[in-house]
């Protein structure tokens, strides 16, 4: 490379960064930011707290059989299933009975995705780096900047670069100074406690974020040394954006579902019902007016019964549902939108997948308290649950849709760049 | 003159980039979606009916009144128009262990979704630069210069605009509507077709009001660039911020009680509570009850009494009226237990329901919400449907309660000694659960508020926007 590289690629910086900064629409994009994400940490924050109040009444007394896991505190940034997570598992003779929390009573939750960092970023944070990024190379072709600078020595690698480096910097500072300003007033409340562990997902959280801000950045990047005109590289992007946001992962699930046969909640529901019905019958028509031993004899073999049908039910369930899951898991990740959905919930530990070992962790607890039961006790050991480290996260597909993520962003450069370099500057 | 106003800005849209790309999109993705959501309905009307014939087979062998009333639980079947709207009906179930938490991680998508999200932002894309585009163009100048007056301008850019956004969703949904046609077992009634039509008037509302709010604020800037940033902004917050915060906000401001200390609360007084009244009714009424019938006493139970009441008419005349003092006893602590109980769940439906309506007035501040509202309403898929299906389940409720007091009657006639409560019973006469969707009319009555909010917030962009545009320095 002629001339001095590292200090055009400064220059290159420097001067996208004093762009941006004087432009309406940098001061527009990171207001809008900045209030959406302060707004998100308050209401979310209210939300875990007024969760929180609700786990102090409901947490169980020493020796009852009940499995609650207090809310997660991280859920303020990834709510995910954190609603069913904490929900109140029973165990009684017949299994666990399952009582939910606050939110299956307001039925607007039913309508509307929780407004969380999560989402802030997955919709709000990948629009802003499009905005960013989508007229970078075309707008400078329609005003003649681009010939100008090109006609200095510098290669077009280092000119792209530069231009993406000075826009991600320009996005990236202000939004992390925000976010980790919103940590700090979080961390600053004695009612949330993240400990060091929580502080730690926190900020792999924040980095998942940037790496999903990057890739969308690239992807603004190319879409705009594909087009001549900055306002229909705007359209290709906004309509892009709304299919891999909201199309495709939300698609996906559907199409995953006519794939893998699951018996809806319903079906298992009655299943349940029918079953449990049955054998209480059968227990009161063998024990009946037979006496006390003949009667419990019969009781124990028909709850006995039920409880291994239940457990097969919830097997065969848990077998399938995983199996769809997992497909739709890999259907979505089509979208990059999808794949920083997953890593960021199964991160802050409200995931699908925690989610389900926290069930397997109830069901072995039923089985505990079932056989204490039987021997006649009548205090019970307590539930406890250990959240996945983060490194059993990364291993168990965190890490994939981390690379995965960072492929998307790497392949975006890399096409950008094929296309800049046979860019039509004039 | 307005009308080559209004082709004029159709013209000019039809063969603009930007329509090519939105008509692409609609018209890929309405089809994909309704394919899909009808395929998905199928299978659900399928498993319905698997549901159904499995419980009549059930009933046929298992059926006793102890428990009768958990396998025949009221159940919404599926509906026709699940091929287009889904609204709230995707079940959750956060209340079963074996929940499915998919539709939490990433909600359906449907035609609610489709023109909620996709068309309002397509709206914004039409209008962002309708004005300060074309004074940038220089055409606004030229076009003033003849003498026209701005309201018809405007005008023609709204209705000229919004046509052009609606066609390629028109055909769109006329595609996805041959898929339903070709799916016949989507029995798709008159009444499902007139929810559609009304359906697809507010989407026509929905979208001229984001056309309008483009046109305002495109009058607001002077160059496009500027215009679409804050119409992006306004769109994120109209659309995809508004009703998500809703809820929140209202259970911070209209809190309700825990849910899980009220259930385990009632579950307490009805279960534990009621066996524990109930045996000290019992033993307080037979204690006065065995001063009576001395010829009783406290083990005269089982296959033994049995045996000796048919002896014995004497017996068996004290035997029949202890079972019925304690069954006089079981019923008042029922009725005492299930009294208390019903305060708590009183107070907290009270409380929820305020919240619930708290919320949702909140998020009718963006036309986004309403349209959904609108949308699930009107196919049976919303609140109202969920009122409507708790009425229904109310009655039958009713009516089930009703034919086991007659059944049971009849049954103690028979045999005043039976446990009726524990023996397998036939129910084949038994009142079946019958959904019936609410009629057309009543839904169509139901959304007309809807649609008058929507043309509401239309009315108020467009005087808005006119403000703007008249005081427009074109120059």
């Amino acid at each position: 490379m002629p001339g001095r590289p590292s200090g055009a690629f400064r220059t290159m910086v420097r001067k996208e960064i004093m762009a941006n900064l004087v432009s309406y629409k940098f001061f527009i994009v990171i207001l809008l930011t900045s209030v959406l994400i302060f707004t998100s940490l308050f209401v979310m924050a209210r939300d875990y707290k007024s969760r929180l109040a609700d786990y102090q009444l409901i947490r169980p007394k020493p020796g009852e059989p009940i499995a609650v896991l207090a809310p997660n505190p991280l859920s303020i940034f990834a709510k995910g299933l954190d609603e069913a997570m904490t929900r109140s598992f029973e165990v009684n003779a017949l299994g666990i009975e399952v009582r939910a929390g606050q939110q299956s009573g307001n039925a607007i939750f039913a309508f509307f995705p929780a407004p969380d960092f999560v989402y802030v970023v997955k919709v709000v944070l990948s629009l802003v780096a499009l905005l960013l990024g989508f007229d970078l190379v075309s707008r400078e072709k329609e005003t003649g900047v681009l010939r100008l600078m090109l006609s200095n020595p510098v290669s077009r690698g280092t000119v792209l670069a530069g231009k993406w480096l000075g826009n991600y910097l320009s996005l990236a500072v202000p939004f992390v100074l925000v976010t980790l300003l919103g940590f700090a007033v979080m961390g600053l409340d004695p009612q949330i406690e993240f400990g060091l562990g929580g502080a730690l997902r926190a900020l792999l959280l924040l980095s998942v974020t940037l790496l999903y801000i990057a890739l969308f950045l690239s992807l603004g990047l190319l879409v705009s040394t594909l087009t001549k005109k900055a306002a229909s590289s705007l359209i290709v992007l906004l309509l892009v954006w709304a299919v891999a946001v909201f199309v495709l992962p939300n698609l996906g699930t559907l199409l995953a579902r006519q794939m893998v046969d699951v018996p809806s909640v319903k079906a298992l529901s009655e299943k349940r019902q029918q079953i449990w019905t049955r054998e209480v019958l059968l227990a009161i028509t063998e024990g009946r007016g037979k006496g006390a031993p003949v009667w419990d004899a019969a009781r124990k073999a028909h709850f006995d019964a039920v409880n291994s049908e239940f457990d097969k039910l919830e097997a065969d369930y848990r077998m399938k549902f995983d199996k769809l899951v997992r497909l739709s898991k890999n259907i979505n990740r089509i979208s990059p939108a999808a794949s920083f959905v997953y890593a960021a919930t199964e991160m802050a530990g409200t995931g699908i997948s925690e989610e389900g070992f926290l069930k397997d962790s109830v069901v072995r607890y039923k089985n505990i308290v079932l056989k204490e039961m039987d021997r006649g006790e009548k205090i019970h050991a307590a539930f406890a649950y250990r959240y996945r480290s983060v490194g059993q996260v990364l291993a168990q597909g965190g890490l994939f849709d981390l690379a995965w993520l960072a492929v998307f962003a790497i392949a975006f450069f890399a096409f950008a760049h094929t296309a800049f370099v046979r860019y039509d500057v004039r | 003159m307005l009308s080559a106003l209004i082709k004029k800005e159709i013209r000019a849209n039809v063969f603009s980039f930007r329509f090519a790309a939105v008509a692409a999109l609609v018209l890929i993705v309405v089809p994909v979606a309704v394919l899909v959501l009808a395929n998905d309905a199928v299978r659900k009307v399928d498993e319905f009916s698997m549901r159904r014939s499995e419980i009549e087979n059930y009933l046929k062998s298992y059926a006793h009144f102890n428990r009768l009333r958990n396998v025949v639980q009221p159940a919404q079947p599926p509906l026709p128009s699940y091929a287009l709207v889904r609204g709230i009906s995707s079940d959750v179930n956060i209340e079963e262990f074996d929940d499915d938490p998919l539709p939490v991680m990433f909600p359906l998508i449907d035609l609610t979704f489709i023109v909620a999200i996709l068309l309002s932002l397509a709206a914004l894309v039409f209008s962002y630069d309708a004005v300060c585009g074309e004074k940038e163009d220089g055409t606004l100048k030229l076009m003033l210069s003849n003498g026209l007056p701005r309201a018809k301008i405007l005008f023609g850019k709204v209705v000229g605009g919004t046509l052009t956004l609606l066609a390629p969703f028109l055909v769109a949904l006329i595609l996805g509507q041959i898929i339903i046609l070709l799916t016949p077992r989507l029995a798709w009634s008159g009444a499902d077709w007139a929810a559609l039509g009304l359906l697809f008037v507010g989407a026509a509302l929905y979208v001229s009001f984001f056309f309008v709010l483009g046109l305002f604020i495109s009058a607001l800037h002077h160059s496009s660039s500027a215009s679409i940033m804050t119409s992006l902004c306004a769109w994120v917050v109209f659309v995809l911020v508004l009703p998500n915060l809703s809820p929140y906000l209202a259970s911070l401001v209209s809190p309700a009680p825990s849910r899980i200390k009220v259930g385990r609360e009632t579950a307490r007084l009805t279960d534990v509570d009621r066996d524990e009244l109930g045996q000290k009714l019992v033993k307080e009424r037979l204690r006065e009850f065995y001063k009576k019938y001395p010829a009783l006493t406290k083990n005269s139970f089982g296959a033994e009494a049995k045996a000796r009441a048919e002896k014995d008419p004497a017996f068996k005349e004290a035997l029949e009226a202890r079972t019925k003092e304690v069954q006089a006893a079981w019923d008042e602590a029922n009725r005492v237990q299930s009294a208390k109980a019903n305060v708590l769940r009183d107070d907290l439906a009270r409380k929820e329901e305020a919240q619930s309506k708290l919320a949702k007035t909140f998020s009718m501040a963006s036309p986004a919400a309403d349209f959904s509202y609108l949308a699930a309403d009107l196919t049976s898929t919303g609140l109202r449907n969920r009122k409507h299906f708790a009425e229904l389940a109310r009655l039958w409720d009713r009516a089930y309660w009703d034919y086991v007091r007659a059944k049971t009657a009849a049954l103690v006639k028979k045999d005043p000694l039976t446990d009726w409560w524990n023996s397998p019973v036939d129910v084949g006469d038994m009142p079946r659960f019958e959904y019936k969707e609410e009629s057309a009319g009543a839904r169509i009555a139901g959304s007309l508020p809807g649609l008058g909010l929507l043309a509401g917030f239309g009315l108020l962009a467009f005087a808005a926007a006119f403000a703007a545009f008249v005081k427009y320095d074109v120059r």
